[in-house]
């Protein structure tokens, strides 16, 4: 069989990152092999920690992304504290726990506005043209400020709480270093109660432009295996217990020790091995598949809207980020209003570390984040895992891309191809930075 | 006349971009100008002629080289937007990898540094260049506006030995104003360009010197700051503090 590659694009437009996308033709046959979206090179972070002291970590882990630097750093802070076996305080986990929100509330709103909406209106208004961006932003000025204005509030949270918007610097092992004003908690809970009301606004309107459309079938999700985090079957993307479920049985816990029995990695080499074949996602839409429900009734009446074909379609999981940041905002006030808030509070000394190695888990924006640090006996790191959300979907997303791309093949050329695939990965949100770790 | 911007990716983390996006005169800076390349929110697929081109990460891959080759030639003015574009940044650390700043392969009209560039340092700069205006940044160091009132405690008796304070150490400026070299821990803020406003300090963290050098002589200024200070034989062997977002360079 002869196979011709051809490298259809060079830069996915409107994704986190540089993707490029390769067309496998056999030529015997003119028909498409398979199709891959794959990611250029690795900047080689586990490579860069070796040797680095451990408080040194989470600050240069936050450089993997710009997008996900909070959950890299909190994530990295979390398994240093294992090594340490510290527990940091009810505090430090509230104010985590608000960056987190912060950082899902400005990543999801970009995401949605600037990289898939676009892309709804083009699929369900057949034969239109993708808006430009000029044409997007004029498209109902509403909705352009109401996102904007949710990036604003996510990104003044974590200015707030972080020290600064992206690269944060009070998350440090042991606890946040910082200390909330009544001032800064009156402000904060003003821009989530707005953030509260845009989104009532916004989910109102998604549900009004795509609750009676059907998706296309071509973007219901292979039968993938979901994997996230949850707590107790509730919604919580800080603590909890890894949950996996393959389609239609039930959810299998296990504690992020023994991740190994599900999948591993060579910190050499790229990608996840698990040890089933199945391809795996996390994300939105795995934690949907995880979680019993949300904790707010309002969302079940949201939900109610789209009907049964939409929640098995990757089209769904853009509703699940608006409903994602309208949970984190609720339990945003929540934390807000915990006594336990401004405390002050000492942090931990980082005396005697108690193991040789610590990993830590968190659920990332984009799904499963996991840290795993093996340590020399002078406390500096001997070799590092990194499990990135993006890099376990991948192989899903390439089944899909490829099987999309057969279809269209029959009836369609090349330059069709490559923008209707690029669609199909932009509603994955890939995160590229964090995949070239 | 509006002007036309590009703004485009190398190797980097997409921070400084995400930085851009959250401003509050973004909207504004979409509306006064012609976005013409932008692939982060923009389908245009092809770099096209335009008066300004920011561009973020740094040069790890040779096909790069002629990629901002391409934008050199095709926009006026050429910005370097963060730490990583302007020195190379965090893959500096990498002995595996590349790292270099675009200065090394083309003509630059400015940087806006930092790690990422500050919110309001970013702003100020757009706003000038909406406005066909120089950026000026200033040419002092970190120390010159630190909020830690003692002055520089250059002492070569006081031994730093440590790169970052133990968590249960950190305490706020407001509760204790002594340089951090007092305190035997290193900060880069002697060796660090201003404008951060000094978000580390006041969390009680010294600097790790994301803004980069005030000139382009750093490596003299490296050599000359550890001419004053006394560092511990761990630190000297601690790989990664110096040239965190740059990497040395032996030409003068």
């Amino acid at each position: 069989m002869v196979i011709r590659v051809l490298k259809v694009v060079e830069v996915c437009s409107r994704v986190e990152g540089h993707g490029n996308i390769n067309v496998y033709l056999n030529n015997q046959k003119d028909e498409i092999s398979h199709v891959n979206f794959e990611i250029g090179f690795f900047r080689g972070f586990e490579n860069i920690l070796i040797g680095k002291k451990l408080l040194d970590v989470p600050r240069i882990t936050s450089r993997i992304c710009g997008l996900c630097h909070a959950s890299q750093a909190i994530v990295s802070c979390k398994a240093i504290e294992e090594i340490y076996e510290l527990e940091p305080t009810e505090q430090s986990i509230l104010l985590r726990k608000l960056l987190m929100t912060g950082e899902l509330i400005k990543s999801h709103s970009m995401h949605f506005f600037f990289q898939s909406f676009p892309d709804l209106l083009k699929l369900f208004n057949k034969g239109q043209k993708s808006l430009s961006l000029y044409e997007l932003i004029k498209y109902d000025p509403q909705l352009t400020t109401r996102f904007y204005e949710l990036i604003k509030i996510g990104n003044e949270i974590d200015k707030m709480f972080g020290g600064r918007s992206v690269h944060l610097i009070t998350p440090i092992p042991g606890g946040i270093v910082y200390i909330p004003s009544r001032k800064n908690l009156i402000m904060a809970k003003k821009y989530i109660q707005k953030a509260i009301l845009n989104l009532d606004w916004i989910i109102e309107k998604f549900i009004e432009l795509f609750s009676t459309q059907t998706p296309p079938i071509e973007f219901n999700l292979l039968n993938p295996t979901f994997l996230g985090l949850h707590n107790q079957g509730n919604y919580d993307r800080y603590s909890g217990i890894l949950g996996i479920q393959k389609q239609h049985q039930k959810i299998e816990n296990f504690f992020e020790k023994d991740y190994s029995q599900y999948f591993n990695r060579d910190p050499e080499l790229r990608g996840i091995n698990f040890n089933d074949k199945e391809n795996i996602l996390v994300g939105p839409l795995a934690r949907n598949h995880i979680i019993d429900h949300y904790p707010l009734d309002k969302i079940s009446n949201f939900v109610s809207y789209f009907k049964k074909h939409w929640h098995n379609n990757v089209l769904y999981s853009n509703f699940v980020r608006l409903l994602e940041m309208y949970v984190e905002s609720h339990k945003a006030l929540d934390i807000l209003d915990n006594q336990h808030l401004n405390n002050r509070e000492r942090l931990p000394s980082l005396n005697s570390s108690k193991n040789l190695e610590g990993i830590g888990v968190v659920e990332a924006p984009r799904g499963t984040l996991m840290h795993h640090y093996y340590i020399n006996d002078d406390n500096t790191i001997k070799q590092v895992k990194l499990f990135i959300a993006t890099e376990i979907n991948i192989p899903l997303i390439n089944e899909m891309i490829t099987n999309y791309a057969v279809e269209l093949y029959k009836k369609h050329d090349i330059d069709m191809i490559k923008e209707e695939i690029q669609l199909m990965i932009r509603a994955f949100d890939p995160c590229i930075s964090c995949a070239t770790h | 006349m509006k002007l036309s911007f590009s703004v485009l990716s190398l190797t980097g983390c997409s921070g400084c971009i995400s930085t851009l996006i959250a401003l509050d005169i973004f909207p504004q800076f979409l509306e006064r100008t012609k976005i013409v390349y932008f692939p982060f929110i923009s389908d245009e697929k092809n770099i096209k002629n335009c008066d300004v081109a920011l561009i973020e990460g740094c040069i790890s891959e040779e096909n790069q080289i002629n990629v901002i080759k391409n934008i050199r030639k095709s926009a006026k003015k050429v910005y370097a937007l963060g730490s990583c574009a302007a020195f190379g940044g965090i893959l500096s650390l990498s002995e595996k990898r590349k790292a270099e700043p675009i200065f090394n392969f083309i003509e630059v009209d400015g940087i806006i540094p930092g790690c990422p560039p500050p919110s309001k340092l970013l702003g100020n700069c757009l706003i000038k260049l909406i406005e066909n205006k120089e950026i000026e940044l200033s040419e002092k160091n970190l120390c010159a506006s630190c909020p830690l009132n003692g002055s520089l405690h250059l002492n070569s008796k006081n031994q730093i030995i440590k790169y970052f304070p133990s968590p249960d150490e950190i305490i706020s400026p407001k509760e204790n104003s002594d340089c951090f070299l007092k305190k035997g821990i290193l900060c880069l803020g002697p060796i660090t360009r201003e404008g951060c406003e000094h978000k580390c300090i006041e969390e009680g963290i010294p600097c790790e010197g994301c803004m980069g050098p005030v000139s382009k002589t750093y490596f003299a200024n490296v050599i000359n700051y550890l001419s004053l200070i006394n560092l511990s034989k761990e630190l000297i062997n601690y790989k990664g503090i110096f040239y965190r977002f740059s990497k040395p360079k032996f030409k003068w």
